[in-house]
């Protein structure tokens, strides 16, 4: 279970996010949506370690993450496919997807290629393109790479950023299916955020709703998607 | 006929040592994104040791591969003491902006230099060594015939062929040298990829002062040692980097090549003096037709 409180974290002067707390049950898929600047990226950024929280605490199956590195929690088992297809456009597919599970490679050698060959399994438009540069791939397929890539580390905890953004419905539709998929058959806890709720709420188990920094709901994705006035105020249809 | 061979070895043989000060410049300037004006008074200083072992009568393999190593602590060294420190983030927000941290870094690589020519100075009282190099450095004879290359510039563009050979294996075939390649490209996506940067940063530096002490250990026989011979390198192998593209290992090399043949002919053909124009015309052109270097990336980025 991932439990977070009082997490605050500044830039400068800015209060991105503002004392939030949640808890991501195990196994689920828990959508953090709100409108743009919310803070739902710097969420994701806290507790992967790439930003520094002023105070709160995240602590993942009771280990405390704060204060510990990027390449650290990753190790801990938290992958985080940050906002905006990040994947590295000079290298290769196959290069992107060794990178992700490097730091396996020497205690975890034999699980590592099984990894591998999952990931070609799961997104096989990767495997076709595996010779190509990152470069020249389409954007649904830059952001299925960007998933593989952190999927080949095996992680509990995969925090999701947008991944919708940009592409066409058809893509977005197959790549939540996937990660829908996969929280199912092999257990995986999701952190998925969202500008785009209804999609977001339709394959989420639970729903926290973000405005300005702060914690505005807390609800099972149904009754978050059900509540009109919520819906009105926060997210603007 | 032997004057254009001549002229085509000697500048293979150059080429192949500014490809190797390019080359660590270029893995710094791509590992951390500092130009590191200190490299050559890292290596000059490397290759001080060597000298003094060869003087003491170590064998020159011994000395040879002793100042690789230091060259590589060297390097290390000065990621760990100066670079790391000052690249945490500081309380002062003016001292923060993108321009002061491209800028500290930089005066801290010449404050650097400055003080490691001033311990050469002090250990070695800045006396000119040089050392006897481990085969002939004169006209080759073969068949009673004197060929127009020596046997050094053999020695030379074949152990430069064998370190870039086995610099590309490294970049391209293992694991290391792929988690270099993604710590230089994307830090960021490097990170959460479970890579950690800062000890693939050190490894930069370790490598770069690699090869610069091979450049400074090469050098050396053919122009005296004194703690401020090896800073005409720098300034070369500087210009190689551009013309070849900061940012590309390729690159640099190719400009090295470029570089010293340039240099060689215009030595055979024209004369010595000539040298730093030639130089200074190619480094302009390159500039203005391909501001990003030979191999260079473009700024442009796909959004």
């Amino acid at each position: 279970m991932l439990d977070i409180t009082g997490l605050t974290t500044e830039f400068g002067s800015v209060t991105a996010i503002n004392e939030i707390s949640f808890s991501a049950a195990k196994s689920k898929i828990t959508t953090v949506i709100g409108a743009n600047g919310a803070g739902k990226s710097t969420l994701l950024r806290t507790i992967s370690g790439l930003e520094k929280p002023t105070f709160g605490s995240i602590k993942w199956d009771g280990t405390e993450l704060v204060g510990m590195k990027a390449e650290a929690i990753v190790r801990a088992g938290i992958a985080h496919v940050p906002e905006g297809h990040a994947v590295i456009s000079e290298l290769s597919v196959e290069e992107n997807i060794a990178m992700g599970g490097l730091f396996r490679r020497r205690n975890f050698k034999s699980d590592l290629l099984a990894a591998t060959n999952e990931v070609y399994e799961l997104f096989p438009r990767l495997h076709e393109r595996r010779k190509q540069l990152a470069a020249t791939l389409s954007g649904g397929e830059r952001q299925m790479l960007a998933i593989a890539r952190a999927l080949v580390a095996r992680p509990k905890l995969l925090l999701l950023d947008e991944p919708s953004l940009g592409l066409a419905p058809l893509v977005v539709e197959q790549i939540i299916e996937t990660i829908n998929n996969l929280s199912r058959d092999t257990g995986l806890t999701v952190l998925l955020v969202e500008q785009n709720a209804n999609t977001a709420l339709g394959v989420a188990d639970h729903g926290i709703l973000l405005a300005l920094g702060k914690v505005v709901a807390d609800l099972p994705a149904a009754d978050l998607r059900a509540d009109a006035s919520l819906r009105a105020a926060y997210l603007g249809y | 006929m032997d004057l254009f061979l001549s002229a085509l070895f000697s500048g293979f043989a150059r080429g192949s040592l500014y490809a190797l000060v390019a080359l660590g410049l270029v893995l710094v300037w791509r590992g951390a994104g500092i130009i590191n004006f200190a490299q050559m008074g890292q290596a000059m200083f490397s290759t001080y040791i060597a000298s003094t072992l060869i003087m003491n009568g170590q064998s020159y393999w011994v000395a040879f591969f002793i100042a690789l190593i230091s060259g590589a602590l060297l390097g290390a060294l000065v990621d760990l003491i100066v670079m790391r420190p000052l690249s945490r983030k500081r309380r002062s927000e003016a001292l923060n902006s993108p321009s002061m941290r491209a800028t500290i870094p930089v005066i801290a690589s010449l404050g650097i230099l400055g003080l490691l020519q001033a311990l050469a100075g002090m250990f070695w009282a800045g006396e000119e060594r040089g050392f006897q190099t481990p085969v002939a450095n004169e006209g080759l004879t073969i068949a009673s015939r004197v060929m127009p290359f020596t046997l050094f510039d053999i020695f030379i563009i074949s152990i430069v062929a064998v370190v870039l050979l086995l610099t590309t294996v490294f970049f391209t075939k293992t694991g290391m040298g792929l988690a270099m390649r993604a710590s230089a490209l994307n830090q960021e996506v490097a990170r959460l990829s479970g890579i950690r940067t800062s000890t693939v940063r050190t490894l930069s530096w370790a490598i770069s002062g690699i090869a610069s002490s091979l450049a400074g250990l090469l050098i050396t026989p053919t122009s005296n040692l004194s703690p401020n011979t090896l800073d005409l390198a720098l300034i070369i192998g500087f210009t190689a980097a551009v013309v070849g593209g900061l940012d590309s290992l390729p690159g640099s090399v190719l400009g090295g090549f470029i570089v010293g043949l340039v240099i060689s002919f215009v030595t055979f053909y024209r004369s010595p003096e000539d040298v730093f124009l030639a130089i200074l015309a190619l480094l302009l052109l390159v500039l203005i037709l391909r501001p990003s270097g030979l191999l260079g990336s473009k700024e442009v980025r796909r959004v």
